[in-house]
């Protein structure tokens, strides 16, 4: 005895067995993480979760659904024509959806929306600053090193170049560039010294914790301290006054449109980088089964007009599979982007 | 070679094989006249409400409730008609029962250690480290204070 359906259709009902487990898997470990969890990132400018996208890759995954019975049920007719039609039309849905799904990618991306790299406190927001303009004076200073302007010192050495890069202006022409070339470079220094000194007069006040009204330096620091009371602690240094540095630098300080266009104003998102890895997990593997099923639409596609009754078992089996991942969509599409 | 008793089928195991096999045995390729039209428009229309439920203001625990109670609608729907377990026997119990047990599991095994407790999002900066434990010294200074009792 046996269970009465073909050898493949058992083997696709165990494995979408198999994968109930794996999206459940993920699915429960998101309920269960998001309700022990005292809040939760849910508006678009924290999580740039857009209803709109996810409603419309909704609409296409149920469209492509529709496509697939349809082509089964024409296999079964022996229809091979409209078959191949229908499931080609699933197929460019697919594409359609993974379009879809990487313009949202993108707009996470852009707004640095990845799991570990969401500031969740003000001290991880005023450290994302200060870390993101250090990102920024690397760049400005390996434009010399790579053009041989200073040489023997590397970029990430900020204390061995920032007085190279200060001295340029006045430093000798390097024999292997024109003097244009080597003006163009000089007259960059000074905006890259005085960005270096934007980042590393926040850095000293972040590791110091205090006010940026408050000297940061050792020997002023401490002097400072002196002065105060006994017990008395420095004022600390505050996202707002980190806000509005930022903010001086964006209007009118050393390269303000580079600055305005890299350097995001600090914005702490509480469990953003769960919010973040459970939302990208979820999706990405999500996507990794759509391209699957591509492949397998692909495999039948390919066969063109020699496509017969042979391929049934394979375009049912196929169809199971799709309509599963339509079924984890369901899911994904409520918890993700409407809860 | 076997023992006899599953050469050779008795009627318990013939009428496990007709219970298994369910009522309505599903031919691979039979058609069932279903409208899978009306169904892509019922999963169309519970897409729709699902956004609506969004749209309106209503409070969390209701909106949450509406809207899975969609997508469940919607799943209902797939798994029924587009995935034929409406016609398919009885071996989809046993097929998926298992699975849905497991799958439930984990979130049942999660929840106590994870879901029914506050978990803190920022970790402790180094001052207000210092500063827990200076207080948790002074709370259990005299505890900290008594010589270990050897076992």
């Amino acid at each position: 005895m046996g269970i009465p359906i073909p050898n493949s259709k058992l083997g696709m009902w165990l494995f979408l067995g198999t994968e109930i487990m794996f999206f459940t898997a993920f699915i429960g470990s998101y309920i269960v993480l998001r309700l022990g969890s005292n809040g939760w990132p849910t508006r678009y400018e924290d999580t740039h979760i857009n209803v709109l996208l996810g409603g419309i890759n909704t609409f296409v995954l149920i469209v492509s659904s529709y496509c697939v019975v349809v082509a089964h049920e024409a296999m079964a007719q022996k229809s091979f024509t409209k078959a191949r039609m229908y499931l080609t039309v699933t197929l460019l849905l697919a594409v359609l959806f993974l379009g879809i799904k990487g313009i949202e990618y993108k707009g996470k991306i852009d707004h640095d929306i990845l799991p570990g790299r969401i500031p969740e406190t003000s001290s991880q927001a005023v450290v994302k600053v200060a870390d993101q303009l250090k990102q920024l004076v690397l760049e400005r200073f390996s434009v010399y090193t790579t053009s041989g302007v200073i040489e023997n010192v590397v970029p990430e050495n900020l204390t061995a170049m920032a007085p190279l890069v200060q001295a340029l202006p006045t430093a000798a022409r390097p024999e292997d560039l024109t003097d244009a070339e080597f003006e163009v470079y000089k007259a960059s220094a000074g905006d890259d010294y005085a960005l270096f000194e934007k980042w590393d007069n926040l850095q000293k006040h972040i590791v110091a914790n205090v006010s940026l009204d408050y000297p940061a330096l050792p020997v002023e620091y401490m002097a400072s301290r002196a002065k105060l009371e006994d017990g008395a602690k420095p004022p600390e240094l505050s996202l707002d006054e980190v806000k509005k540095y930022l903010g001086d630098i964006k209007k009118d300080g050393p390269h303000a449109a580079l600055v305005s266009a890299r350097v995001f104003d600090p914005h702490p998102i509480v469990y953003g980088n769960i919010f973040a890895s459970s939302y990208f997990i979820m999706t990405g593997f999500h996507a990794i089964h759509v391209i699957v099923g591509m492949i397998l639409f692909l495999a039948v596609l390919k066969q063109g007009s020699a496509l017969n009754e042979k391929w049934t078992d394979f375009v049912e089996n196929s169809g199971l599979y799709w309509h599963f991942v339509d079924l984890v969509w369901i899911f994904l599409f409520p918890m993700l982007y409407i809860i | 070679m076997g023992s006899g008793r599953f050469d050779s089928p008795g009627e318990n195991q013939r009428v496990f094989e007709l219970k298994l096999a369910g009522k309505m045995s599903h031919d691979s390729h039979s058609t069932h006249h279903v409208n899978y039209l009306a169904i892509f428009f019922v999963l169309c229309g519970c897409t729709a409400l699902s956004v609506v439920f969004d749209v309106l203001s209503m409070s969390k625990p209701v909106t949450m409730v509406l809207v899975l109670a969609v997508a469940c609608a919607k799943a209902l729907c797939v798994m029924m008609f587009f995935m034929h377990l409406k016609f398919e026997g009885n071996w989809k119990y046993v097929l998926l029962a298992p699975t849905t047990i497991l799958a439930i599991g984990l979130p049942i095994a999660l929840f106590p250690d994870i879901g029914s407790s506050y978990y803190t999002n920022a970790a402790p900066q180094v001052g207000v480290w210092a500063d827990e434990v200076a207080e948790y010294e002074k709370q259990h200074a005299a505890e900290l204070a008594a010589p270990a009792v050897e076992e």
